[in-house]
């Protein structure tokens, strides 16, 4: 595509925020400059993602004598070989998928309900419930892990899937961002499925819940990106090698100064653990944009 | 006070062991680091021919299983060092068998009651603490027990670039490099090599690590023969030892007689190529070194060589660390027992093995193996295994006093604050960690 | 904006956050209060404590070093926050369209942000450290002095947050992009047909209708930022002389390295004490007069 396209194809949506703020930077650079610098910032934002693949094809002994050693020839494959070899990956690459997907979906449901009572219902200490739930937002990891992995002995969760998913799908975060999105959409739209007799499920099933589409795709992404990236709970939670998450096992597979002697593996690593992510992304990013509200308003 | 813990009164095993091989497979739980290998040794029992730290620890154990059809051996590999999953396990009472662990962090679980110690099960083993080398002993005895199988010792080196010597005409006769014997000789010889080369003497470790610096650092207290630990309970810096050492290497860092701000992998690639006389780093990085200096193209091509760190001081003591296999608390019937006897055996004769890791043995005999004889650099190593010694036994937590004392070093050496408030301040914070223990 | 009534007042709308209450409840409430209890003993993992009081408060309340974390940790969450949501709704504006291009783009802000903290830093030092790494060269190339950007008591801190700000820019945009499909196309719509400009519907129908989540956004920032850990451990282990140390470094020095459960106990409520203090500040300063929540 060429960015005069572009710029046509922004200037032919005038509704749309984003030309609003773009004729604001046209003012000076016009909206194809705009394009242009976004471009080269992401190749900034790009260029290290591209360098770190660059070094899990090379070997770990040219890497330890400088990292200089990624622009030249040979490349090699072996660091990913490595890695399908250890004969534990494919586990600890299921475990991470069932938890950070059980995580997900856990926080996806209960952030919604939650989300839905907190901006359309009322009931006893609503408000109350809801500043104690945002006061969670506050509390730190570390003020609870150790009560938390005092608990989790005695209740035995340690080394299972739930014992890994339960701490993450308790975060307020989810039914914070739910709630606010909720109150985002018009009352308007709930005021014509009443009339229409439809219970208050139904609203918050077949009318709100489609209209919060970009809000649950974000949290979705963040939710399993968090989990799947989450390192301390699993490490002192799943200490049993078949429980390992796959960021725990492979971290546990690198030698003791793997940044300076494993640092192709280390980058292999990277990437392979990375691409469950991407896929994600992928899935999720086509309806953070989707631009419902709009057109369900009309209805 | 606390109330001790329960744990288990070490049990006499002769009488049990003798009660007849067991039916099923007796599982043997092994926690260790060192990393996985599988893709070159997952099944490899021929351990003469695995390289590494992980290739030959791997190798040991598939050995040990394969000559042991009765145990069952599973191992779970950690990140290093592996103490927070450790110390985790322990406080849900779910340890493993066996845990490989720095002799330097033995105290703070022995104090606890939570590794056991290992001398009637040794006995049973046919192990005799009196095989291992006299540092090795007594990097796991505490209160005259023995609470670890020590698998080396390990120090720290001077890892030499001998071309660059040769340009700065720190050579002797024989080709061997002239290694200091005093601080101001120090001094002398690094302006030297600064001035003929133009590169920097020593290559050093001094962003985001604190390790490097507190083990030189404890070296040469030693050698001034400094009772700086006391009865390991409580330390003293402010003394003209402790001032001597830092101001020399303070003196060092100003006149640009060292690399700065390079953190650990820097230093290791800095010294590969060429960019400084001498690395300060440990004796892990012999191997890949050694094959580095047999390269026709490497900056080290036939020029590499390690020494112990030279002696400064009055005496020649060096700071040392090991790694040992030590046995959390929990209850195991006799099968277990003798399996963890058997593997402690099995480690304990194939030391040798592990000693071509660069690692220096734990065994006394393996001194003399001319195989161990055979390879290279040892023969100027093996002193490291009568010299080397660790902090006082009592002392705990070293890893968070180490961090302490290497971060108001570097602010000392670096110029942060005064020699004089860093060790008024490291002294400060260590003894206020000991005395909240 | 009509005013029917449709919420009704029962316990049945209980039922739709009971879900997320018992987790909510196990999973932080009762370890919140088994934490405050142990802030207030001397204790390991491996067995009862001992009641000493306010003892451990008293501790950290005279350690310079802790004293010393909080004031890093503000410091830190100053020079992050406000760039992360200024950059984050400069690139949501600019990239919130459903086109090819901005869709790449989107992705591509947000690559940083699925990359773990081992890998971030790993690359991060690359750049930073001298003699081996990017900005040294870039430097030198202009023949100015490298700076010693982990190693410099002025510039750690800044190294790690500028390493932060490049791994968290993601989620504000996310966010943000969120947010603005929200906001319903009729408005700017009516707008047009009132004759405003461009300027003035994002003034007066974009700006206002991302209020909420302007202060959603900080209030996220501040509560994570406040949390820093792994990206200081891994980059400069909280140095030189502890210039770059966080107070969650300290509570995992302390628990974790040290086995003083007590004191890392009393430390992570004076965090969660800290970070409720500053996302609240934060609610009540921009929340609009009578609004309810």
């Amino acid at each position: 595509m060429t960015l005069s396209k572009v710029d046509s194809q922004l200037s032919a949506s005038p509704m749309a925020p984003e030309t609003t703020f773009g004729r604001i930077v046209r003012f000076v650079t016009g909206n194809v400059g705009l394009m242009t610098l976004m471009i080269l910032l992401s190749l900034l934002m790009l260029a290290p993602a591209l360098w770190t693949i660059g070094l899990s094809l090379k070997s770990n002994e040219e890497l330890m004598m400088g990292t200089d050693a990624v622009f030249s020839f040979p490349y090699t494959l072996k660091n990913y070989l490595d890695i399908f070899e250890n004969s534990h990956v494919f586990g600890w690459l299921v475990n991470s998928l069932i938890v950070s997907g059980g995580m997900t979906f856990g926080v996806l449901a209960m952030s919604s309900l939650a989300g839905y009572a907190f901006a359309r219902l009322e009931f006893p200490f609503r408000r109350t419930l809801f500043v104690i739930i945002l006061m969670g937002l506050a509390v730190p990891e570390q003020a609870v892990i150790i009560a938390r992995h005092q608990i989790f002995s005695e209740l035995g969760l340690h080394n299972t899937h739930l014992g890994l998913m339960l701490p993450g799908m308790s975060m307020p975060f989810g039914v914070f961002l739910m709630t606010q999105f909720f109150k985002a959409v018009p009352k308007e739209i709930d005021e014509a499925a009443m009339l229409d007799h439809a219970s208050r499920l139904q609203i918050f099933w077949k009318v709100l819940l489609p209209l919060t589409l970009p809000a649950q795709a974000t949290l979705g992404i963040l939710t399993f990106l968090q989990s799947w990236n989450d390192y301390f709970w699993p490490l002192i939670s799943a200490t049993d090698q078949d429980m390992f998450t796959l960021t725990v096992g492979i971290a546990s597979s690198q030698q003791n100064f793997a940044q300076s002697e494993g640092l192709g593996f280390l980058a292999s690593q990277a990437i392979f653990s990375a691409l469950p992510i991407i896929i994600v992304y992928v899935i999720f990013q086509k309806h953070i944009v989707t631009a419902v509200a709009g057109g369900a308003v009309k209805q | 006070m606390m109330k001790t813990t329960q744990w288990l009164v070490p049990v006499t095993v002769a009488a049990l062991m003798s009660a007849g091989a067991a039916q099923a497979k007796t599982e043997l739980h092994l926690q260790r680091f060192f990393g996985a290998c599988e893709a070159e040794y997952g099944t490899n029992t021929d351990v003469s021919a695995a390289e590494g730290e992980c290739g030959i620890m791997t190798s040991l154990i598939n050995q040990f299983d394969a000559e042991h059809p009765d145990i069952e051996v599973k191992v779970t590999t950690v990140e290093w060092p592996g103490y927070d999953q450790l110390t985790a396990q322990m406080a849900s009472r779910t340890p493993p068998d066996l845990v490989t662990m720095h002799n330097s962090v033995i105290s703070d679980y022995q104090s606890r009651r939570l590794i056991l110690p290992l001398d009637d099960l040794l006995e049973d083993a046919g192990v005799s603490p009196d095989e291992f080398t006299s540092t090795a002993r007594a990097g796991v005895t505490r209160d005259g027990e023995v609470f670890g199988l020590p698998m080396d010792t390990w120090t720290m080196l001077y890892h030499i670039n001998l071309d660059l010597m040769a340009e700065a005409d720190l050579l002797d006769a024989d080709g061997n490099p002239m290694l200091p014997g005093s601080p101001e000789e120090m001094l002398e010889m690094a302006r030297q090599f600064k001035e003929k080369t133009g590169k920097p003497y020593l290559i050093q470790i001094l962003s985001n690590e604190t390790a490097a610096y507190t083990r030189l650092f404890y070296t040469y207290m030693f050698q001034q023969e400094e009772d700086f630990f006391g009865n390991g309970e409580a330390i003293s810096l402010q003394n003209d030892a402790a001032r001597n050492i830092v101001h020399h290497f303070k003196t060092i860092y100003d006149e640009g007689l060292t690399t700065k701000n390079m953190d650990y992998p820097a230093t290791v690639s800095a010294f590969s190529s060429g960019e400084g006389g001498i690395l300060m780093n440990g004796n892990w990085l012999l191997g890949a070194y050694n094959v580095e200096s047999q390269k026709p193209d490497s900056e080290l091509y036939n020029a590499y060589i390690a020494y112990p760190y030279p002696q400064l001081y009055a005496n020649d003591d060096l700071y040392v660390d090991g790694h040992s296999w030590v046995m959390p608390n929990k209850k195991r019937n006799k099968d277990e027992l003798a399996a963890t006897a058997a593997f402690f055996k099995f480690m304990a004769e194939n030391d040798y093995e592990w000693s071509r890791t660069g690692h220096l043995p734990s065994v006394e005999a393996v001194l003399d193996n001319p195989d161990f004889q055979a390879l290279p650099y040892r023969s100027d190593l093996v002193s490291v295994t009568t010299r080397g010694k660790g902090l006082p036994a009592g002392v705990k937590r070293q890893f968070a006093i180490q961090d302490i004392m290497g971060e108001e070093l570097a602010s000392a050496i670096t110029g942060v604050k005064s020699v004089d408030d860093a060790l008024a301040d490291a002294e400060a914070r260590v003894n206020d960690l000991l005395s909240n223990l | 904006m009509s005013t029917a009534q449709i919420k009704r007042t029962d316990w049945s709308g209980f039922l739709f956050i009971l879900p997320y209450l018992v987790i909510f409840i196990t999973m932080i409430v009762i370890p919140l209060f088994w934490g405050i209890n142990l802030s207030f003993q001397k204790a390991d993992l491996f067995g009862p404590g001992e009641f000493v009081g306010f003892e451990n408060y008293a501790r950290l309340f005279n350690n310079k070093i802790f004293l010393q974390t909080v004031g890093n940790t503000f410091y830190f969450v100053l020079l992050t926050v406000p760039v992360l949501v200024v950059i984050g709704l400069g690139l949501a504006l600019a990239l919130n369209k459903e086109a090819p291009l901005q869709n790449v783009l989107r992705g591509i802000f947000f690559s940083s942000t699925i990359l773990s903290v081992t890998v971030v830093t790993l690359i991060w030092r690359i750049i930073f450290i001298p003699n081996d790494g990017l900005m040294a060269n870039i430097f030198t190339q202009f023949g100015w002095e490298p700076i010693a950007f982990l190693s410099d008591p002025d510039w750690s801190l800044i190294s790690v947050a500028i390493a932060t700000i490049w791994w968290c820019l993601g989620l504000p945009m996310m966010l943000f992009v969120a947010a603005l499909q929200q906001i319903p196309k009729d408005l700017y719509e009516a707008a047009s047909i009132d004759g405003a400009n461009k300027m003035q519907s994002f003034l007066f129908i974009t700006l206002p209708s991302l209020y909420k989540t302007i202060v959603l956004v900080t209030i996220i920032q501040i509560v994570m930022q406040f949390q820093l850990f792994g990206q200081a451990l891994l980059m400069t282990q909280g140095g030189p002389n502890n210039t770059s140390r966080s107070i969650v470094m300290f509570i995992y020095d302390a628990g974790f390295r040290r086995w003083d459960i007590g004191s890392a106990a009393a430390a992570s409520q004076i965090l969660f004490l800290l970070i409720l203090i500053a996302a609240m500040a934060q609610f009540i300063v921009t929340r609009k007069k009578g609004e309810q929540i």
